[in-house]
């Protein structure tokens, strides 16, 4: 009974005779229509419109449709323009009509953006998420939807709204207020491509290069972003130097390269700009042309040292003798000038620039002439009345830094400061402020959550500031990938207790202290030994054999031990505890009648004392978490540190607080121990709790970060043992380290039992 | 049993950076034990070969190594037709015969291997053969020497004190500039600029020592690198192939060290 679509049309149009706009808006369209919809498509796409016009959802939303559809089909193809109406009548359902209009009229420009069907798709498929978990912000999210879609592409979109969804997820104000929020710290980290090279990527390898050229190793930090109508450009005020996080619209071999040549650079101006120029005197034009001049200075003198480094700069020096005569233009040619002196320019200004600054090659040493030539320059330029915006000014090519570095301005503290530090190696690293808003968000719920009477007990820890070290990854299982430097690791001063309660301990346990000892010792974990000239073994040992032929042929008595065999003789192990002290440890252990950080605080005793006893190195460190802008570290005992009263009263000042983000704490635990010389290296977690944090509603999301962080761990040659210290968690645990590698214990009375367990399986695997 | 084959015939390449040729010869002439310490590739065994030249004594060299027992030093018994036959080890052979012995890489070797040269490096110059019954004095042109390289082993590996404080020590060390790059010119028969290239970036190499290098690029391997220019490689390949390659596995310090180098050139 197929029937033509312009009988469908037309039967259509009859069918609905009280909607004007609707008919008209489909005879608007329906030539395009007909165009993007092939064959037996438009058919199906008329019976679409016929069920939506029919449907209780608004006029305003079935009009849009009609009206966008045609160019959705062509752009992603029919189906997602058919899959469209559906959405439309879901979202009308859920988030009402206001979010179902906005569905239609911002689908073609997102399919006109992705451009082919599966990414629509994809987009869609988050739209639908949105709609199902957060109605109320379908329709803020919708209106950025475009732009965001520019900025991150459909994977970043995807990975940021879950994370919105995700912080929300009980609360329709907060996501609200994700979704509307502009400045999103967020929005950095997700923004970043698979295929574009960000500063973490090369860090390493620019440090690597800095300290090979000039043995120098300044700390590198992202470049916070500043104004967006601005090309970003290295800096190193302040002593730091400061890299943009990424080089936008470079591929990967351009942006290392620029990279490369950026830090450079900075490098030559850490090597050669000794000493700041006052601001004093000069206009903007003449600081800009100064520090152009000094540009130049600093890397004639770098490349007669390094005469290779002009292959790496010269090449982003493209200005050409020609164009508008506006300052920027000019300044452009005028540092090509100065860099490459076999390039001519036909301008009067560049020539003078040019002969200048190559007449005072013997000179180049002194910072002086920068500040000659430059005020000379500066002035015909300002006499030749070419346009400079000091405020939109940025220099020019892109690897050249701000120059803010160069001048000393009035209210910055000494140069002598900064330069101390610029050399040195700063090991921890104060964070940026771009993550504070989130803390600040969250401290309302924390107490909502009924944990004043916690709060108060720890007053003391936050007045301690903690020194962010470190930021790690998070496997988000949902999207399937690491969300980048996403949790940052913040490592505090451990409180002190009374050390007499840590050998107290000890005390009470006397039988159980010396079986753990005894069990410690006997636990031979290395690389096993051959042993010659054994009684029994597994194979002959040559030189005994030949030995009892001599013998024999001596006369003499042959010596029965003619066997060598492998055995392993020391224990070759670094052991890091890893305690959790989040607040679910102010718990009761149900049958134990005592608390979890009591029972965990007697099981690190028993074993550290045993371990310390047989001189094995080992570490005591305990976590716990306060968003992921916080994951809070304490060292109680480092491996170098003996153990001693400080250790014990690290260990006696444990006590229970905030949550438990586990990942994070395992990769910097790990990390740590996989720098340690041993046959094995084990991570000892003790824990009661199933991960949490304030941040994460989705309970499954930290379980299956922590399983990826422990399965990461295994590449770093680290063997991670989890002891359970709550019956109940069996099945977590399990799910994150393995269920070998769980001991379940409920009082400490069984840790030797089970630790027994442990070190046979270290040797077994 | 004749040291003929051990001895030296043609004058090898040594360049003093400072008084060491003096004081090796000085604690020679009292048949003092020495030490060479340094890194890999610094000169120690090619400032021994050309000492045991320069005194026109034999040189027996021994490369440690872990599973090296006291009788691989020492000898062992061995069985032929007619019944036991004793075998002289290395150590034996120069106490003996009077050679210039040479534990290379002495740390390597285990600890129990280690103290039977202690018998040998005091006053009683004697090398005890337990399994033979016998006692040797030591021949009076013996003189034993080591080297180890306190930098890459592990705190695990190291000298006994008992060990260390028989012998007196000389410290190698990348030679300064100039003298590395006439020992590059001589040794890689390149000319003085590219000498001086390459040990420009050797100090690249260098500095990346403890910042993702174990150690630094050796002279002996700019002079590798040096003798592949000569034979016609580029001096970009022959950086690659001889200084930055062999020296690492991480990508990002090989891709900074090769930025430098071609910073250099």
């Amino acid at each position: 009974m197929a029937s033509s679509p312009p009988d469908r049309k037309r039967r259509l149009l009859e069918a609905l005779p009280d909607q004007p706009e609707f008919v008209a808006t489909l005879d608007l369209v329906w030539r395009q229509a007909q165009s993007s919809f092939p064959g037996a498509r438009l058919g199906e796409w008329l019976e679409a419109c016929h069920v939506l016009a029919e449907s209780d959802v608004g006029r305003d939303c079935v009009v849009s449709y009609v009206r966008s559809a045609p160019a959705i089909a062509s752009a992603a193809g029919a189906d997602a323009a058919l899959s469209i109406a559906r959405m439309v009548s879901e979202t009308a359902t859920r988030a009402g009509d206001r979010a179902a209009a906005s569905l239609a009229m911002v689908a073609p420009r997102a399919a006109r953006r992705l451009a082919n069907g599966a990414a629509f798709a994809e987009w869609l498929r988050v739209i639908k998420i949105v709609v199902a978990a957060a109605p109320e912000s379908v329709t803020p999210l919708l209106d950025r939807s475009e732009s965001l879609l520019q900025e991150l592409g459909v994977q970043g979109f995807e990975a940021w709204v879950l994370d919105g969804v995700r912080q929300g997820a009980t609360d329709p104000q907060k996501r609200l207020a994700f979704f509307t929020r502009r400045d999103q710290p967020t929005l950095r980290t997700a923004s970043r491509e698979e295929d574009e090279v960000s500063l973490s990527d090369v860090e390493r390898q620019l440090k690597a290069f800095v300290m090979a050229l000039w043995h120098m190793a300044p700390p590198i930090r992202d470049l916070p972003s500043g104004a967006p109508d601005r090309p970003r450009r290295a800096s190193f005020a302040g002593g730091i130097v400061r890299l943009p996080s990424s080089f936008r619209g470079q591929s990967r071999d351009e942006a290392s390269l620029l990279y490369r040549a950026a830090i450079a650079h900075v490098a030559a101006h850490l090597q050669f700009s000794r000493t700041k120029f006052a601001i004093g005197s000069p206009k903007p034009l003449q600081v800009a042309l100064i520090s152009l001049v000094e540009d130049a200075r600093v890397e004639h003198l770098a490349m007669r040292r390094f005469p290779g480094l002009g292959r790496l700069w010269r090449p982003f020096h493209i200005a050409t003798p020609s164009g508008a005569l506006t300052a920027p233009a000019l300044m452009a040619r005028l540092a090509r000038a100065l860099i490459d002196p076999g390039y001519a320019d036909d301008n009067g200004w560049i020539q003078k620039g040019q002969e200048m600054f190559f007449a005072e090659e013997t000179r180049w040493e002194d910072p002086g002439i920068s500040r000659s030539i430059g005020g000379l320059l500066g002035n015909d330029l300002g006499q030749m009345r070419v346009q400079f915006n000091a405020r939109t000014y940025s220099v020019e090519p892109a690897y050249r830094d701000d120059n803010q570095g160069l001048w000393a301005f009035d209210d910055v503290s000494a140069p002598v400061d900064e330069q101390e530090t610029i050399f040195e190696s700063v090991r921890f690293e104060r964070e940026d402020d771009a993550e504070q808003p989130d803390r600040e968000r969250e401290t309302p719920e924390d107490a909502a959550d009924g944990q004043e009477a916690n709060r108060a007990a720890l007053v003391e820890v936050d007045a301690e500031v903690g020194i962010p070290v470190a930021r790690y990854p998070e496997w988000d299982f949902l999207i399937g990938r690491e969300r980048p430097e996403w949790a940052t690791l913040v490592e505090y001063e451990a409180s002190e207790g009374q050390a007499d309660a840590v050998e107290d301990i000890l005390h009470r346990y006397p039988v159980l202290e010396q079986r753990i000892t005894k069990l410690v010792r006997s636990a031979k974990v290395s690389r096993p030994q051959r042993l010659r000239r054994q009684q029994e073994g597994d194979r002959l040992d040559l030189d005994a054999c030949i030995g009892v032929a001599i013998d024999q042929r001596l006369g003499d008595a042959p010596d029965p031990r003619i066997y060598a065999r492998l055995e392993r003789r020391f224990r070759d192990l670094s052991v890091l505890l890893l305690l959790d002290v989040s607040q679910s440890t102010n718990d009761i252990v149900p049958g134990a009648g005592r608390k979890v950080i009591e029972l965990e605080r007697e099981a690190t005793a028993l074993l550290a004392h045993a371990m310390a006893g047989l001189g094995d190195p080992f570490a005591i460190h305990a976590f716990c978490s306060d968003t992921r802008a916080d994951v809070r570290y304490y060292r109680l005992k480092a491996f170098d540190a003996p153990y001693d009263a400080a250790a014990k009263r690290h260990l006696a000042g444990i006590s229970g607080g905030f949550s438990t983000r586990m990942g994070a704490a395992l990769r910097h635990a790990g990390r740590e121990l996989s720098t340690r010389m041993s046959y094995r290296r084990l991570l000892l977690i003790i824990s009661d709790g199933e991960p949490s944090d304030v941040d994460v509603a989705d309970r499954r999301y930290l379980v299956e970060d922590a399983r990826h962080a422990v399965k990461s761990m295994a590449r770093l040659g680290v063997d991670v043992f989890c002891v359970g210290l709550d019956a109940g968690g069996d099945n977590y645990l399990t799910r994150i380290f393995g269920r070998r590698n769980v001991l379940q214990i409920d009082r400490v009375e069984r840790l030797p039992e089970k630790l027994s367990m442990l070190y046979f399986r270290l040797l077994g695997s | 049993m004749d040291l003929r084959h051990y001895v030296i015939a043609h004058e090898p390449y040594y360049r003093a950076a400072a008084d060491e040729v003096d004081l090796f010869q000085a604690a020679y002439a009292d048949r003092m034990p020495m030490m060479l310490k340094g890194p890999t590739g610094s000169g120690k065994t090619r400032f021994v070969e050309h000492l045991a030249w320069k005194l026109g004594k034999p040189l027996i060299t021994v490369a440690c190594h872990e599973d090296m027992t006291a009788s691989d030093l020492v000898g062992r018994f061995l069985l032929d037709a007619q019944g036991t036959l004793w075998h002289d080890g290395p150590l034996t052979l120069a106490v003996r015969h009077g050679a210039i012995c040479y534990l290379d890489e002495i740390v390597e070797a285990r600890q129990d291997t280690t103290v039977v040269i202690h018998p040998l490096t005091d006053d009683r110059r004697i090398l005890p053969l337990e399994k033979k019954g016998e006692v040797i004095h030591a021949h009076p042109d013996f003189q034993l020497v080591i080297s180890y390289n306190p930098g890459y082993q592990s705190v695990l590996k190291d000298l006994k004190e008992s060990t260390k404080q028989r012998f007196g020590a000389i410290q190698f060390d990348y030679p300064p500039p100039e003298v590395e790059a006439e020992i590059i010119a001589h040794e890689a028969r390149v000319d003085r600029n590219l000498a001086q290239q390459l040990v420009g970036i050797a100090e690249r190499s260098r500095n990346l020592k403890g910042h993702g290098l174990e150690e630094g690029a050796s002279t002996r391997m700019l002079i590798q690198a040096g003798r592949l220019v000569a034979r016609g490689a580029s001096l970009q390949a022959a950086c690659r192939t001889a200084l930055v390659l062999p020296i690492t596995d991480d990508e990002d310090i090989r891709a900074a060290l090769t930025a430098a180098i071609s910073a250099c050139l």
